[in-house]
């Protein structure tokens, strides 16, 4: 053989052994701890929620899921598990949709849970892409099939998250470690699971969430330039295909298992927005909530949960950061709502709550003061 | 000819390119991949069979050039008499166990370039162009990072084509050669995306006349080029803004060649440093154009970067610069890929210091390394940045 030849087949043997290398190291460590729940490394977690919910489902005990978007990010899962008495693993996903959504749980619900809760949207029915075809959800993984398997091992970046939660387990090397472990480079830097997408305990609350913000909010949403976004992916048949396919697909399919769901209480503004911006949109929206009530309500181990027209929280702007977003205090409303069963939708009545939403709407005044033009 | 004609451009052009804005704003209309490629390659072939420069070629050597697949999603140009001589070579017909090594080297160097650094990297670009906005200083981090992810992105899919082009035993031209280095934009342009440079300079500025009518025929004849250069990567005003501003530094940097008076030796490494600084800070400026989303966002951010009161660098942004550092260290300083493997393309020799000797460890373990992380980081999510141009 030429020297050529020799020298390819050292670079082809060496490249082999790099990758090999670095599975191993990922299998070891393990952190998204898909093999095993973290033992011989402190366990660190990632707030790129569709890949560490792949881990997180493996990995944690717990009776009950949590499933939402943004809306459900914020949550403390030891609020949960208080004010609800259950061991609770939160899932929410920001800007998920509703194949997202339904995929993760019915993930999660291999391991038999008893309860789902779950913060519903309805943009979340709009149409979107499968499953397999989201670039940002790691479906395979989910699956644990080889292909996800693989892709697991054989990846750089899981490759450098383990070798920096190995240095932080040696005990030389873990202050350095720990105080380089920044976003900039890192993505699992979060070293609690109950912290995980919660606010920082450093940020001030007041500032985050007030009236001003929320106002500003709506003038930009407003503004003529953009409100057509409001319309943007909001069709009444493929809207209910989807919640057809995705919900009550998931439900029908697993009776034992209670599912709480309920609407989040977005500021009085989200609607007054699409009132005067698009009232077509707010239309769409109307029926499909109507379909949801009346068509949820025919399934016993549903619990349905309206809050929008939770007056005494949707009109005081200073609950919210922009016009949907609340503030960790209204997540404290919720649960206890949620335990208490305060605003049950009625089964015999299932559009009640959405008729006082309707007329609240309807009834709204803008505060032309605040809300500058 | 009559596409070398001033009536042309000034008659027809804005005809064209009202249809080429119209076009271009309706985005289902769909086009073969990679279409600006070969049509570079297939005009520079007509206008040179015009011209009486073509060959006669092989049928099936003419095919195997339009569809050489290496280069054609993002470059280099190839151009016919360089590339159709090569496939008619005999010994081309043949695997060769050293062109292989060191295409797959180069191949693995490019992989990593864009994996591992220009992929890195991208979340930083957010800072200036995402959702909220900027600081002085996320402004400042945003750009260059930009900046240095395009540069990795793309003349990572170069090495690529090339490193994959040589296991076949055909030698690509070079399209990139550290042009962050450049001192001048002039210097700039003969070393970033260079046979796109070339092919402009042949077949649009040269038949404009070029250099050869005079100063100010010379200026305009550059802003020209500049401009469709611009508009060749989109039907967008920002790209008109980045190709503009490109042709109005070229036109300052030969008025400054011509005019201002040449450095002493003393002040010589010194004006060859700042001139250096200036180039870059141009480059990252017309970035800003290029990479925005509309005119509205470029200036947006351009006036961030130019309002030092508003100022955050906390720790986050700390990090990052660092990283932009780090970056910014292997741009400027580092061999760049033909250097480190040898890669002469006129004289189509590469690696000689690997052909009759077995492999340096450090180098074996380098290059392995290379092409071990380029396939770890490869990302479900990551495309190359030219695919859409």
């Amino acid at each position: 053989m030429s020297v050529s030849g020799k020298n390819l087949l050292r670079l082809l043997g060496t490249c082999a052994a790099l990758l090999a290398g670095a599975a191993a190291l990922t299998f070891i460590v393990d952190p998204l701890q898909i093999f095993r729940p973290a033992r011989l490394f402190a366990a660190m977690y990632s707030t790129d929620t569709r890949l560490q919910n792949a881990g997180l489902i493996q990995s944690q005990d717990f009776d009950t899921v949590f499933m939402g978007t943004s809306l459900a990010i914020h949550f403390r899962q030891s609020d949960v598990d208080k004010a609800l008495d259950v061991r609770s693993l939160k899932l929410a996903m920001t800007g998920s949709n509703s194949h997202e959504q339904v995929f993760v749980l019915a993930a999660a619900l291999q391991r038999h849970p008893d309860r789902v809760i779950w913060e519903l949207d309805d943009w979340i029915f709009c149409d979107a892409v499968d499953i397999d075809a989201n670039p940002y959800l790691p479906a395979d993984l989910y699956r644990r099939n080889a292909k996800g398997i693989a892709r697991y091992l054989f990846n750089g970046a899981m490759a450098r998250e383990s070798a920096w939660i190995l240095a932080r387990s040696i005990p030389p090397l873990s202050n350095l470690a720990a105080r380089l472990s920044t976003d900039a480079v890192f993505s699992f830097t979060v070293p609690n699971v109950d912290d995980i997408f919660v606010l920082s305990s450093d940020i001030d609350v007041g500032k985050a969430y007030n009236a001003t913000k929320t106002t500003a909010a709506f003038t930009n949403i407003t503004d003529p330039a953009r409100s057509a976004g409001f319309a943007e992916g909001y069709n009444y048949d493929a809207m209910v295909r989807n919640f057809e396919s995705d919900a009550v697909g998931l439900i029908a399919s697993n009776p034992d298992v209670d599912f709480d769901i309920y609407f989040p209480p977005y500021s009085i503004l989200q609607w007054v927005a699409m009132r005067d911006g698009s009232p077509a949109t707010l239309k769409i929206v109307y029926d499909l909530t109507t379909h949801i009530n009346r068509r949820l309500a025919e399934f016993p181990n549903v619990r349905l949960h309206d809050f929008r027209a939770v007056r005494d929280v949707t009109h005081d702007l200073d609950n919210y950061s922009d016009v949907i977003h609340h503030s960790p205090a209204i997540d404290l409303k919720v649960l206890s709502w949620l335990a208490n069963g305060t605003y049950l939708v009625d089964r015999s009545a299932p559009t009640a709550s959405l008729e006082r939403l309707r007329a609240q709407v309807e009834d709204y005044q803008i505060d032309t003061d605040r809300v500058a033009r | 000819m009559l596409f070398n004609s001033y009536p042309f451009i000034f008659l027809f052009l804005p005809v064209v390119l009202f249809g080429y804005f119209a076009l271009g704003r309706r985005s289902h209309i769909l086009l073969p991949v990679s279409i600006s490629f070969y049509s570079f390659t297939q005009i520079a072939f007509l206008v040179d069979a015009y011209r009486g420069n073509v060959a006669r070629y092989a049928l099936p050597h003419y095919a195997l050039f339009v569809t050489y697949f290496p280069h054609l999603i993002a470059g280099p140009i190839l151009h016919h008499k360089d590339i159709i001589p090569q496939f008619e070579r005999a010994d081309a017909k043949r695997p060769d166990p050293h062109l292989i090594l060191c295409g797959l080297i180069i191949f693995g160097i490019g992989l990593f370039k864009k994996t591992g650094l220009a992929d890195g990297i991208q979340p930083l670009v957010a800072l200036a162009f995402g959702q909220a906005t900027p600081s002085f200083d996320q402004a400042w981090i945003g750009a260059p990072a930009y900046t240095f992810q395009l540069y990795f992105d793309f003349s990572a899919y170069s090495d690529m084509a090339i490193g994959m082009s040589l296991m076949f035993g055909i030698f690509l031209p070079l399209n990139f050669n550290s042009p962050y280095k450049a001192t001048s934009i002039i210097e700039f342009w003969r070393r970033w995306h260079m046979t796109l440079s070339q092919f402009l300079r042949d077949y649009l500025y040269i038949p404009l006349g070029g250099n050869r009518r005079g100063r100010v025929l010379r200026y305009l004849n550059l802003m020209i080029t500049m401009l469709l250069g611009g508009l060749w990567h989109g039907a967008a005003w920002t790209f008109v803004a980045w190709g503009a501003l490109h042709g109005a530094y070229l036109c300052i940097n030969h008025a400054w060649s011509y005019f201002a008076p040449k450095p002493g030796l003393r002040l010589a490494p010194l004006a060859r440093l700042a001139a250096f600084v200036l180039t870059f800070l141009a480059v990252v400026v017309a970035w800003v154009f290029f990479r925005a989303d509309s005119m509205a966002q470029a200036l947006s951010i351009l006036s961030k970067m130019a309002d030092p009161t508003r100022i955050v660098f906390g720790g986050a942004e700390i990090a990052k610069a660092a990283l932009i550092a780090l970056y910014a260290v292997i741009a400027w300083f580092l061999l760049n890929t033909q250097e480190i493997m040898g890669y002469d393309h006129r004289n189509r020799t590469v690696g000689e210091h690997l052909r009759a000797v077995p492999m340096r460890p450090w180098f074996l373990y380098a290059s392995a390394a290379a092409l071990a992380f380029g396939i770890l980081g490869i990302q479900q999510h990551s495309e190359f940045i030219y695919f859409r141009f």
